[in-house]
């Protein structure tokens, strides 16, 4: 087992999670809730990640953060960073990623709450934000939790686009799915299934944990 | 309120655990080297003996040679590339990436593996995989990607020299990299391959392979080549000049490599 | 309280828009009266009823509760509904599941002081008859114990106007009973204008002081259920009031003298109350409730069966709730009915029955005139 992989995967993960739990409980409950012109652009753009393979959005990430030129030079020249072959350079390929994986579950969790009882708080005197945080997200954290265990999960497991993105680079980037990957190169076979099987088996437990949530938040306000 | 109090708890177990990881980011200072995947098995040993005797850690990240030079143009931070060709690293040189010109440390050689109990007969004309063609029994050939890897071109070459390119190529399994292209034969799911000497040495598929040297003359000169690159740290400058000396040769030599003369 | 009401402490209403549905409304409701949107789906009286709340916004409007200006569009200015004192009770009650009956009270009380919250919800609770339920949690509660946690949580947010939508649509006809009562004794004790919006014309008469009959975002009639009923101004309001005997007839005199109107209706003369509004000639609309129909009792004749007389067969014939309804042909090629009711022992004792010949009087008094329009068939 390759602690350093792993331990490089889960903070990965981990910091993707604390930007797309904003990010997601934003665009959830901005898409649950309103019309706009250009909904259904913004929805689909949103959802491109769901089909996009990886090495096209990898390869769209290292032609705009590279830093010989656009906005990676600016970046580099401003800031001196960089935003390939590095760990932030990950997460932003994370985040971007993992959207439709966290917005969409928020935005069920935010549009099964039934209008009349956001109607209801206002009528109570309670302000928009009031609303948000006694009302909606009391009620949509079942949503909420289940977005963001998919996340964790989904992350865990990024493949291409880390290698595109981040490359082989151990304690850098080097993934736990890139190191399984590097071990199969190395004839290192037992490292390589041990590695699988844990991989699989967390998986396992990440989907059956959210299937259990969601029925029990169903079971629970009915 | 119960679900208040969740969330809260959450929240933060996340900062916990993220300010609990931040030193793995911040011990992972040693320098990064890029290097050929043929080389992988030689260069941890070399890697191994350079720490013992300096104290110094390095990091390294095999590819396949073109593959890096593509990472290093688009800014990846190695300071050192160890390419399986003369041609990558004069590319770099060529486009002022470089810390001055490269130096050819040793030179590689091309070996046909399969698994080991297969009745796959290996000769030099690789004329037992000439007949599992014209019989149609060939099922599967892994080389390199001759796009970015020189062990590929080489292999390719060797084919063409053979006359068997054409009648091999509908049936080539291609490796991202030499290390993949060994991995495919020696695990079976191709027949037979054509990769490094190198890799070939590795310890963990001694018992699980069979091999074949493969003439030198039918393939250009596999030139491994090393160069500094622009932001090269004391380091990895230490680790160029270390790749030169005697003890990191014969490491290189038991893997296969011709060295230059010292 | 004071007898009089307070005219500082109404609300006054101005609604006008196109889209998304067509809106042009003018009301007031006094503090106290309890005024009914009625109305069948989709004529708007819901959107009036989320514009006063302040969870829509029309193009243009004006509303002012209580002197206070909550919108008024020529300026630009609305005021959201948290920012107004509006109690709303909605048509599934939207009480939050996720807290129990006495937290979702006290969502209601901001303006209190924390330590008295949990007194004054348990005081709200007593109000509506519901003690001992403020641990309980909304799903595990009847429809009209959600009804009546709804009404609390909407009077603790000392609402200048109370509004209620459909409130005893969800419930069965036995609760809804039960919580009619329930409300008729509460609004003795508040003093805030109340709205309430029905499809029911029942419910709206049997609760009501005053009914708005809305039609395709119009205010046909406003008046107490009793006028609107007996005196509609068209027969399309006739028509919505649920009236069964709406025909068409012809003014033939008025006679100064008798105080009466005469109008040609099929091949009759029918004498109506004086109503010289209309025209001699002048084609016009009548109707007539069903209360002004009496039956020729063949048991006890009486004078007034003198009174507009008819004859016709007995064609419908429904008993319900001890009352029979009938309605009686009176010309059979046009197929022009009349309805009528009478108590089922009235029935029984005349021996009425389908195919019956009876004999009616139709009251002049009850006789309405409204201007012509074409009937629906």
């Amino acid at each position: 087992m390759d602690w350093q992989a792993l331990g490089l995967s889960v903070k990965l993960s981990l910091v993707t999670l604390f930007f797309l739990l904003p990010i997601g409980i934003f665009f959830g409950r901005w898409l649950a809730y309103r019309q706009f012109l250009g909904k259904s652009i913004l929805q689909t753009l949103l959802a491109l990640p769901l089909v996009l393979p990886p090495t096209v959005l990898g390869y769209y990430l290292l032609v705009i953060f590279s830093p010989n030129q656009g906005l990676g030079l600016w970046l580099n020249k401003t800031f001196g960073t960089t935003f390939v072959f590095n760990f932030e350079g990950l997460v932003i390929a994370s985040i971007i990623f993992n959207l439709p994986f966290a917005i969409q579950p928020m935005q069920r969790a935010f549009s099964s709450i039934p209008r009349d009882i956001r109607e209801a708080a206002a009528c109570c005197g309670m302000s928009p934000a009031h609303v948000l945080w006694k009302i909606e997200l009391p009620l949509a954290w079942p949503g909420i939790i289940s977005a963001m265990v998919m996340c964790f999960a989904h992350t865990l497991g990024e493949f291409g686009i880390v290698l595109i993105v981040g490359g082989n680079i151990p304690a850098e980037t080097q993934t736990i799915a890139i190191s399984i990957y590097d071990r199969m190169q190395a004839f290192d076979n037992q490292s390589a299934s041990i590695m699988s099987l844990s991989l699989l088996l967390f998986s396992m437990l990440t989907i059956s944990f959210t299937y259990w949530l969601s029925e029990r938040s169903q079971k629970k306000h009915v | 309120m119960k679900q208040h109090s969740v969330l809260n708890r959450l929240k933060a177990g996340i900062v916990a655990l993220i300010l609990m990881l931040s030193p793995l980011a911040t011990a992972a200072n040693s320098p990064i080297i890029a290097a050929a995947s043929s080389v992988k098995f030689a260069l941890q040993e070399i890697a191994e003996a350079f720490y013992h005797d300096t104290g110094n850690r390095i990091r390294i990240s095999y590819s396949s040679s073109g593959n890096l030079t593509r990472q290093i143009q688009q800014g990846a931070p190695f300071e050192l590339l160890l390419s399986a060709n003369a041609g990558y690293t004069e590319q770099l040189y060529q486009q002022n990436k470089t810390l001055g010109q490269s130096i050819t440390y040793a030179l590689g050689r091309l070996v046909l593996i399969t698994e080991k109990n297969t009745s796959l007969t290996l000769d030099k004309q690789l004329s037992a995989i000439k007949i599992l063609t014209e019989t149609g029994n060939l099922k599967r050939f892994a080389i390199a990607n001759p796009l970015h890897a020189p062990y590929g071109v080489a292999a390719q070459e060797v084919l063409q020299q053979l006359g068997l390119w054409e009648s091999i190529k509908p049936h080539l399994v291609v490796g991202e990299n030499v290390a993949q292209a060994a991995q495919f034969a020696s695990s079976g799911a191709a027949q037979v391959g054509l990769v490094s000497y190198s890799i070939a040495l590795a310890p963990a598929l001694q018992n699980r392979t069979r091999t074949l040297l493969i003439p030198a003359s039918l393939h250009r000169p596999l030139q491994q080549t090393m160069v500094l690159l622009h932001n090269a740290g004391e380091t990895s400058k230490l680790f160029f000049i270390y790749l030169q000396q005697h003890k990191a040769r014969a490491i290189l030599a038991r893997y296969g490599y011709s060295v230059p003369e010292e | 309280m004071s007898d009089k009401p307070n005219p500082d402490l109404a609300i006054h209403i101005s609604l006008q828009q196109q889209r998304p549905i067509p809106l042009d409304v003018q009301l007031d409701c006094q503090p106290s009266e309890l005024l009914a949107l009625v109305g069948p789906s989709g004529s708007g009286k819901t959107t009036i009823l989320r514009a006063i709340a302040g969870l829509y916004q029309p193009e243009n409007g004006r509303i002012i509760c209580q002197n206070e200006v909550w919108q008024n569009s020529v300026q630009q200015f609305f005021l959201p509904a948290h920012r107004r004192h509006v109690g709303l009770v909605f048509q599934n009650y939207a009480l939050f599941p996720h807290m129990t009956v006495l937290n979702n009270i006290q969502q209601a009380l901001s303006e209190i002081p924390k330590q008295h919250r949990h007194s004054h919800a348990l005081d709200l609770l007593k109000k509506v008859h519901l003690e001992g339920l403020d641990h309980r949690y909304p799903k595990t509660l009847s429809g009209g114990q959600q009804q009546r946690v709804a009404v609390a949580r909407a009077l603790a947010r000392n609402p200048k106007v109370l509004l209620l939508d459909e409130p005893f649509s969800a419930v069965d006809q036995v609760t809804r009973r039960k919580l009619y009562r329930e409300l008729l004794a509460l609004r003795k004790k508040l003093a805030m204008p109340m709205i309430i919006v029905t499809h029911d014309l029942e419910e709206s008469t049997l609760l009501a002081d005053r009914i708005a009959l809305l039609h395709k975002g119009q205010i046909l009639q406003i008046g107490t259920p009793k006028s609107v009923s007996a005196h509609p101004v068209t027969a399309t309001v006739a028509r919505l009031m649920d009236q069964q005997n709406i025909f068409t007839a012809q003014v033939l005199d008025h006679d100064l003298t008798a105080k009466k109107t005469r109008i040609h209706w099929l091949d009759r003369i029918l004498e109506a109350s004086f109503q010289p509004q209309f025209k001699i000639n002048e084609k016009v609309c009548w109707t007539i409730q069903s209360a002004n129909v009496l039956l020729h009792r063949r048991d006890r004749p009486s004078n007034g069966d003198k009174e507009n007389p008819l004859h016709g067969k007995v064609i419908e014939y429904m008993e319900s709730s001890g009352l029979v309804n009938m309605l009686v042909q009176i010309d059979k090629e046009l197929n022009t009915t009349i309805a009528i009711s009478v108590p089922l022992h009235v029935s029984k004792r005349n021996g009425l029955g389908l195919n019956e010949i009876i004999g009616i009087s139709l009251l002049s008094e009850g006789i309405h005139l409204m201007p012509y329009q074409a009937l629906r068939r």
